[in-house]
């Protein structure tokens, strides 16, 4: 028993250790590390990268990829902050967003599931599109001077920060829930293993793979809202370097690249792995100069320690 | 089978149809060479080439591995890795030249082998591996350097290699693109190996049970791209002038997209060099004819992005694949490239090349208007009534900071009834500067006006402005002396720190600790500044502790989430001094959320993101000039220049609601840095 959940989350557990090492390591260097406020205070900024990474783990899991997570981010925080300003309930805005995010979402999905274009492709242009054509709309002004409840949706700091922390968590929660015992969940992982063998199956693998990307974009609008609303302006370039983030996320966390195979329990690891470094060097008095090779590093070291906890025999690349 | 080996020529030359691409290129220089000034001459032909040199050396290092099925993300940042180890052998180890470009080749190879290692031994995603390399080697690059270092002041006979021009008019640099583009297109289409390639695309297991050395061909085509990402690192040190830790930034995505417009399938098997060089110059000619017609550069972004689907979808039509893995194979059986076929391509791509250069009416007339302008006569002296146009740039075009400089110029543009061009990079980006500004030569303009970001790099390119008669400004951060006409100085970097310091100072009653929040580690004029900041505390602040200084990447969120960080591991620091506009808001808001009133928020940003934490007390002051009246000054010095109304010794300008305005010698004062604080943040509203 032991050694099936070994060699069936062996790449998640090699994570785990890389983290539990971080961990300890910056106890012992820091010990405030573990102050209560600091603990939060990551949750609460990796919240908005951890409902990305969620989406980003069912694209992956299918066998795609998508590369305008961060694009799609910083239009719906712009668009949350017009809404806003426009005078639109701020109740109101979790659905609009939503929707904002799934039709983007969907415009990839329709791309990618119905024309049959290779998600890195169709992807790489939205992100290049959709971010030029918001500074173009913008010309890089930031949406100010919004309703006060705006901020925290109006519920106060400690109320409002727990609510996103709450939110990214539940989503988390009942995604993995689905991935394991849904029809659709299980279906991802046939269509990501081998999507001429699902399609015999009777599964329909380019509704599939529009309903992930239409999931992805709505992911991706509450995450931007959530973010937006824990400030009381928006920038217009909000979620730069996002995408990279998330699927460094979600591939630490031991989701194939390949597709078929991954976890959300993985993501979550590896976006707490990743969402920790920067703000851990820091704490461990490590000059920020080395930090991106810090991240690159434990990207590396998390592949490598796979190795050096025993290679699979088998394991497709 | 659905493509016919005799007699279908197109499926010979154009495998993955590239010829749509020839068809995108022809419509671009029809409609640039339409409304474009000067977009269809020979010298732009070559400008256009010479800009895609860096760019296309990994596009060609990325095609054989795309065609593998791999990628390559860490080339921008090898760029970078190289660059700054060409530089620091050279200046700081006393390497000489040649020495250190080998070196920096040695770390090329270095690096592609690491890639190498883990990817065709150990047998990992290329995508995770080269993901993290592409973190690893700009971050041992930003390490190596502090992010401060900016080694400059190459040898000319270096600098030649990205600057001269071979006969006064070939680029020097397009000769090494040329050879490598030789070398890849024989590599891919010439050789058993390059066949190999493809059947490692299409499958990787067959080729090997077919007795293909998988790993030791992915080995070399990585160890490979490494070394060319090196040599593309030399060629744009020696391009800018500079070798620093952001060089590169963003290329991997750039080469990545003009590969797959290429009609390289990114799921391996299938491609071509030259379809790669294609799509290489179907993204430069559009970047370059936007911005010779005068349209906004963030088109380039929606158009690429449209192109790239608009190709896949061409192909896909095109080809109608029945039984898509069937239909690849048997046209890869039969496109293989004959030994008779390979002048015939290279006639096509040097047609393609042609079109861009010279085969058109304009050939002769601009050799002649070349000469002129080469003895001092203005490219463009159009008629008497010629409207002026002053191009202005600044160093970034979405900052909030140049957005309001821009107000003031538009306003000054009106009054004088002058055509003002804005363009510049979307983001930081030296090499972008001087894209832009050779466009504007080339399109003839009566005055630039830059804020320049890499001080060595552009001096080159306004020399050249300058000698064909160009008035040219710097105005924010100034460029060397002699590469420019005028400075419109709002304040010194010395300035800015000295006041900062003395601020800072004062609210923390001369002792204390604080700390800083810098845009990136690597931004020139934010480590310009801390340098004043620390020869101020050096001073005269003995008791006042500067503990840390952390990057924001120009990003409010990254800003909000290091000061919190700031806040706790230096539970002491009273002060937090944030130097880039969006930095200010974030450091404090992050105050504000942490519920720390005994800290206090200084900084360098715009009036009208701070007004409302200025009012809650939780900004004390921030120090900035009026950026509105800055770009009206400049526009109005700019065109004084022009027109002759302002010459070096005069003491003074007339600049309308600005009144006369200061000159001294070559340098057009704005005034000092200004400090808003709570009494009069109100009376402005910008």
């Amino acid at each position: 028993m032991k050694s099936v959940i070994w060699s069936r989350y062996k790449r998640e557990l090699a994570a785990a250790v890389a983290y539990l090492a971080l961990l300890v390591a910056v106890g012992a260097v820091a010990p405030s590390f573990y102050s209560a406020a600091n603990l939060r205070d990551l949750l609460v900024n990796n919240a908005p990268v951890l409902i990305v990474a969620t989406g980003m783990t069912m694209v992956i899991i299918v066998r795609e990829i998508d590369i305008s997570v961060g694009s799609q981010f910083a239009v719906c925080s712009v668009v949350a902050g017009l809404l806003a300003k426009a005078g639109a309930p701020i109740p109101l805005l979790i659905p609009a967003l939503i929707a904002v995010g799934a039709a983007m979402g969907a415009l990839n999905g329709w791309l990618i599931g119905r024309l049959r274009i290779p998600s890195i492709i169709a992807t790489l242009a939205m992100y290049v599109a959709w971010r030029d054509a918001l500074r173009w709309a913008t010309q890089g002004a930031w949406v100010q001077g919004l309703p006060d409840d705006f901020q925290w949706f109006g519920l106060g700091q400690s109320r409002g920060q727990w609510l996103i922390v709450a939110a990214a968590i539940a989503l988390l929660v009942f995604f993995a829930w689905a991935l394991r015992n849904l029809r659709a969940g299980r279906a991802l992982y046939a269509v990501g293993s081998q999507r001429e063998a699902a399609r015999l199956l009777g599964l329909n693998p380019s509704a599939l793979v529009f309903g992930v990307f239409t999931l992805m974009g709505a992911l991706v609008g509450l995450a931007a809202l959530l973010n937006a609303v824990r400030f009381a302006t928006v920038p217009s370039n909000a979620g730069t370097g996002l995408e990279l983030k998330a699927i460094a996320s979600v591939v630490v966390g031991g989701t194939a690249i390949s597709g078929g195979r991954g976890t959300l329990i993985g993501t979550l690891i590896g976006t707490a792995l990743l969402g920790t470094t920067g703000t851990a060097l820091t704490f461990a008095g490590i000059n920020p100069f080395w930090e991106k090779a810090m991240q690159g590093a434990i990207i590396l070291v998390a592949l490598i320690s796979e190795v050096a906890l025993g290679r699979l025999t088998h394991e497709p690349r | 089978m659905p493509i016919k080996t005799e007699g279908s020529w197109r499926a010979r030359l154009f495998p993955n149809n590239e010829w749509a691409l020839v068809l995108v290129i022809a419509v671009e220089c029809a409609i640039f060479g339409a409304t474009g000034r000067n977009f269809l001459t020979a010298a732009n032909g070559f400008e256009v080439a010479r800009l895609g040199v860096e760019l296309g050396l990994i596009a060609f290092a990325l095609t054989p591995i795309i065609i593998t099925g791999g990628i390559d993300l860490s080339v921008g940042s090898m760029m970078a890795l190289a660059a700054v180890v060409l530089g620091g052998l050279w200046r700081d180890g006393h390497w000489p030249l040649p020495a250190a470009v080998l070196a920096a080749l040695g770390v090329g190879l270095a690096g592609g082998g690491l890639n190498a290692l883990l990817i065709a031994r150990f047998r990992f995603p290329p995508l995770i591996v080269t993901l993290g390399t592409f973190s690893l080697f700009r971050g041992i690059a930003e390490g190596l350097t502090r992010g401060i270092e900016n080694y400059s002041g190459f040898d000319p006979r270096f600098l030649f290699w990205g600057q001269g021009y071979v006969g006064g008019l070939i680029p020097t640099q397009l000769f090494v693109l040329v050879s490598v583009f030789l070398f890849y297109a024989h590599l891919v289409h010439r050789t058993a190996f390059g066949r190999s390639l493809r059947a490692i695309g299409f499958s990787a297991e067959g080729a090997r049970y077919a007795g293909i050395r998988v790993a030791r061909q992915l080995a070399c085509l990585y160890v490979l791209s490494g070394f060319v990402s090196a040599l593309a690192a030399i060629i744009y040190v020696a391009h800018l002038g500079q070798a620093k830790s952001d060089a590169g930034t963003g290329y991997e995505l750039m080469a990545i997209t003009s590969v797959v417009i290429g009609g390289t399938s990114i799921f391996g098997g299938h491609g071509t060099i030259w379809g790669t060089a294609l799509g290489l110059f179907a993204i430069v000619i559009l970047q370059n004819g936007l911005r010779l017609s005068g349209q906004p550069a963030e088109l380039a972004g929606v158009l690429t992005g449209a192109l790239l689907i608009a190709t896949i979808l061409i192909d896909r039509v095109v080809r109608r694949p029945k039984a898509p893995q069937v239909a690849q194979m048997n046209a890869e059986e039969n496109t293989e490239v004959r030994n008779s076929q390979i002048a015939v391509l290279s006639i096509v791509i040097l047609l393609a090349a042609l079109i861009v250069a010279g085969s058109n009416w304009f050939l002769i007339n601009s050799l002649r208007r070349e000469l002129r302008s080469a003895t001092g006569e203005r490219a463009t002296a159009g008629p008497a009534a010629h409207r002026t146009v002053i191009a202005m740039m600044p160093k970034a075009k979405g900052d909030p900071y140049f957005i309001s400089c821009k107000q003031g110029a538009d306003e000054a543009a009106r009054e004088l009834g002058v055509e003002l061009l804005w363009d510049g990079p979307t983001e930081l980006d030296p090499a972008k500067q001087n894209e832009v500004v050779e466009a504007w030569i080339t399109r003839g303009v009566d005055a630039i006006a830059v804020s320049v970001e890499n001080r060595v790099g552009i001096s080159t390119v306004l020399r050249k402005a300058r000698e064909r008669g160009i008035k040219v400004l710097t105005w924010d951060a100034d460029a060397e002396r002699d590469a420019r006409d005028f400075f419109v100085n709002q304040a010194t970097p010395q300035g800015i720190g000295y006041t900062l310091t003395d601020e800072a100072a004062r609210i923390l009653g001369g002792r204390g600790e604080f700390a800083i929040i810098t845009a990136s580690l690597s931004a020139a004029n934010q480590n310009e500044w801390i340098k004043y900041i620390k020869e101020r505390l050096a001073q005269k602040y003995p008791d006042l502790k500067l503990v840390a200084i952390q990057p924001s990447e120009g990003d409010r969120d990254r800003a909000f989430a290091e000061t919190q960080t700031v806040l706790k591991v230096y539970p002491n620091v009273r002060l937090i001094m944030a130097i880039a506009a969006p930095a200010v808001p974030g450091a404090a808001e992050a105050v504000k959320q942490a519920g720390r009133r005994d800290v206090k928020v200084i900084g360098l940003s715009l009036p009208s993101m701070c007004r409302t934490y200025i009012h809650e007390g939780i900004i004390e002051s921030i120090v900035l000039w009026n950026t509105r009246d800055l770009g009206y000054l400049t526009v109005y010095a700019a065109q004084a220049a022009a027109t002759g109304r302002l010459k070096r010794g005069d003491r003074q300008l007339e600049a309308g609601r600005l009144g006369r305005v200061e000159v001294a010698d070559d340098e057009v004062r704005l005034g000092a840095p200004f400090i808003f604080n709570r009494e009069n943040i109100d009376r402005f509203d910008f």
